[in-house]
């Protein structure tokens, strides 16, 4: 099976300065990706320009066996098989309910089903007693789990994370986890997530890639905790100050 | 003050015996700002949505433009619509000077740069993560700038609010291009100019009564339709 995304010397740059640039990374169908890296290292970069939402300035990218060529009917063919749970977890303007059903909604599914779907997901976020709640009046926990269940109402075979969990408590994150282990495994979703959660990183990759400074510096398996050869790594993921100078 | 007290007695009397005249007059008014003030929303916001979010040569400028013109005085407006009306003008030949359709296209002027200066705008306010999520979520193009201006919505009913208190309340481009002539052009502000000047404060008092009403009302009934979203209080608390 060839790779869910094939990225060769993709970079983005803005004004004079090159905030991506990714020699070769691909990223294989049904595994759960971890992107690591400090503030500004371009991850949600990398993250926006693999779901179609951000054009790169130069390389190449092949998205699920296609390569891009940003036509319009291609976005929306492959963007509707991928979601998105964005860092700021925007909310539309209205109810819970009418975040949920928006992704039903644009595909043209019917009211009984979109109600059905809603409640399963809200289900799965232990928020059921929301539905009807103001979408702007949730906390920020709140607001991230709904982004969550939004992204998992229309069944994407990618799914991409980006800090889902960073104002959401321990106990919610447990749950959350679950589910996206549970439909990592069960409806083979890919997935990729950022977080700045070390713990998470552990708990959920199965595989690992270190951003610096606009560039993949390191990329593995969970081993990567335990052995990794940049020293930046190693700093980063033990947790401790990472060197600067190097 | 009784000269004051006896014209709103008065007033409210001609409202409630439901005078034939003022009818007409309330009727007329109403029917040539609430078109004018349709068709500048149904021109208005997608040209305000598209200069927000397309990208067009000497955009800021056209922006410019437009903000300029929603300072624009209603004589002016009156003043063009008029030279272009008159039997000299290019567009002599339809005779619309002094009718009704005249006066829609001078508020309709006033009120197309209110409403697509302010939709830009509202449409401005909007950051990236309204298009990401409605794409991410699977929109279409024309699905996620449509929900962008359904986020902009508030902004975009301001919008409306703002230019349809600017030609009710308007009394230099309807007398200029509609004569305020009785029984065909005569609108409610033209008639409080004449009637004041006639002396008739208390029919003067009562139009007043009856355009702060429906103002009021339509204002209020804009407001309704959204009174989900549209809070009385911004959500800023501040202690
Ligand atoms: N539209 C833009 N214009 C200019 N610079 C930008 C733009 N978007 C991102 N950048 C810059 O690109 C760099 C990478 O940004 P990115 O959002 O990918 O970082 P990140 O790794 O996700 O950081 P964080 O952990 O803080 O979310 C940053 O230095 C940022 O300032
Ligand atoms: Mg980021």
């Amino acid at each position: 099976m060839t790779a869910a995304f094939t990225l060769s010397d993709v970079n983005k740059v803005y004004g004079s300065r090159e905030v991506l640039n990714v020699r070769h990374l691909e990223v294989h169908h049904n595994y759960c990706y971890t992107i690591l890296g400090p503030n500004g290292s371009g991850k949600t970069t990398l993250l926006r320009i693999m779901g179609l939402l951000l054009v790169n300035d130069g390389g190449k990218i092949n998205v699920l066996g296609e390569k891009i060529t940003w036509e319009k009917s291609q976005l929306l063919r492959l963007r509707r098989q991928m979601a998105m749970v964005t860092q700021s977890s925007y909310m539309f303007l209205g109810s819970v309910y009418y975040n949920l059903a928006y992704g039903l909604k644009v595909r043209g599914n019917s009211g009984t089903c979109i109600n059905q779907k809603v409640d399963e997901v809200l289900e799965i976020v232990g928020m059921s007693e929301f539905k009807q709640a103001d979408a702007h009046s949730l906390s920020g926990g709140e607001r991230q789990k709904i982004a969550i269940a939004r992204a998992l109402t229309v069944k994407p075979r990618v799914l991409f994370l980006d800090e889902p969990t960073t104002n959401i408590d321990n106990k919610s994150i447990i749950e959350i986890e679950k589910h996206i282990k549970e439909i990592n495994t069960t409806f083979k979703t890919t997935i990729i997530m950022v977080t700045h959660n070390l713990f998470q990183a552990r708990r959920l990759s199965d595989k690992l890639i270190m951003m610096w400074d606009g560039k993949i510096i390191e990329e593995g398996g969970p081993a990567l905790f335990e052995e990794a050869r940049d020293a930046r790594t190693r700093a980063f993921l033990s947790g401790q100050l990472v060197p600067t100078m190097i | 003050m009784d000269v004051i007290w006896q014209g709103v007695k008065e007033g409210f009397f001609l409202i409630l015996s439901l005078d034939q005249e003022l009818v007409s007059i309330t009727v007329l008014s109403l029917q040539v700002s609430l078109t004018a003030l349709f068709i500048a929303a149904f021109l208005g916001i997608p040209v305000g949505a598209a200069l927000a979010l397309k990208k067009i040569p000497g955009k800021k400028m056209i922006l410019n433009i437009i903000y300029t013109f929603m300072g624009l005085p209603p004589v002016l407006a009156g003043l063009l619509v008029y030279l272009f009306l008159s039997s000299r003008g290019p567009l002599g030949e339809y005779q619309l000077l002094f009718t009704p359709t005249a006066m829609i296209i001078a508020q309709f002027l006033l009120a197309l740069p209110i409403v697509a200066g302010l939709s830009a705008r509202a449409v401005m306010t909007q950051r990236q993560e309204v298009y990401d999520t409605a794409v991410t979520l699977g929109a279409t193009r024309r699905q996620a700038v449509w929900a962008i201006i359904r986020e902009s919505r508030l902004g975009i009913i301001a919008a409306i609010t703002t230019a349809l208190g600017r030609v009710m309340a308007e009394v230099g481009a309807v007398m200029m291009v509609g004569g305020n002539i009785k029984g065909k052009t005569r609108v409610m502000t033209t008639s409080i100019v004449l009637e004041t000047r006639m002396g008739n404060d208390s029919t003067a008092i009562a139009i007043g009564i009856i355009l702060l009403s429906i103002s009021f009302l339509i204002t209020f009934f804009i407001i309704a339709l959204e009174k989900r979203s549209f809070k009385d209080d911004s959500s800023i608390h501040i202690v």
